[in-house]
């Protein structure tokens, strides 16, 4: 279990439990956290599909770091829009942002 | 075999407090788990012989970003956003297709290569360093624009009005 397949197998359900957050959740920071949970499951594949299949190169990790650093990125501008939303809507739950609903 | 047990300990500190951090109702209680399921996965990292992804982890992940997400919270939703119903009307469509996708991928996974036998890790910083700066300098310099767009973007957006 702990080889390959393993690490598959975690990042397979940590992916399942990102897009179950970022579906069903109504407050907009939980969605924020399952798709960090997302990007960690793709992590967990590159570093574990680098190690077992091509050991001695390192550009798995290197995309790794990529894909860190633009969910920085994605993590500050997300929250600033939240922030923005909480201040003119004065709520966080994503039915009631409903400004171009005719 | 001290191997499995480890990575068994891991996969547990990974997938529970994740599946916790997408569950429980209180926001701020799902930050502080998702700040443990990331803990667990620079463990991962470490075990997978990635030394500096490991440091990079802790740092950006369960040093940055979950500190971030922590402020946020507290600045926006009042307590009572905390108490009410989390979930919409169709999250039993989002668990079917979650469930989905764990079987189809554990299926896919099932049939791949069994790979040879793993040599043993060595520190890779270095080669990284070169990969980097060599290999991908335009790829690299290209994700330092779009951080300091990020930057740039978060302070506008949250500045608020000026009067």
């Amino acid at each position: 279990m702990s080889g390959l397949f393993g690490y598959l197998l975690i990042g397979a359900i940590l992916l399942a439990l990102g897009i179950y957050g970022a579906l069903a959740r109504r407050n907009l920071l939980g969605v924020l956290i399952g798709i960090e949970l997302i990007f960690n499951a793709a992590n967990i594949n590159f570093v574990a599909l680098n190690r077992y299949l091509h050991p001695g190169q390192s550009l798995g990790q290197a995309a790794a770091i990529f894909v860190i650093a633009l969910a920085a990125a994605e993590a500050v501008v997300g929250l600033a829009l939240v922030l923005t939303i909480y201040r003119n809507f004065r709520t966080v739950l994503s039915e009631n942002l409903n400004l171009l609903k005719g | 075999m001290i191997e499995k047990i480890v990575f068994g300990l891991l996969a547990f500190l990974v997938v529970v407090p994740a599946a916790l951090a997408v569950t429980l109702k209180n926001v701020f209680h799902c930050a502080l788990f998702l700040v443990l399921s990331l803990t667990g996965v620079a463990g991962l990292f470490a075990m997978l012989g990635a030394d500096f992804l490991f440091v990079a982890q802790l740092l950006v992940y369960a040093g940055g970003i979950t500190v971030l997400l922590l402020f946020v919270v507290l600045l926006s939703g009042s307590p009572k956003d905390w108490v009410v119903r989390q979930v919409n009307a169709q999250w039993i469509v989002g668990l079917l297709i979650s469930g989905m996708f764990v079987g189809l991928l554990a299926a896919v996974f099932k049939q791949m290569p069994v790979p040879a036998a793993l040599v043993p890790a060595v520190p890779t910083t270095a080669a990284l360093g070169l990969v980097l700066i060599r290999d991908w300098v335009l790829p690299f310099e290209a994700v330092s624009l779009v951080l300091l767009a990020a930057l740039v973007g978060a302070v506008h957006f949250s500045k608020g009005r000026s009067r």
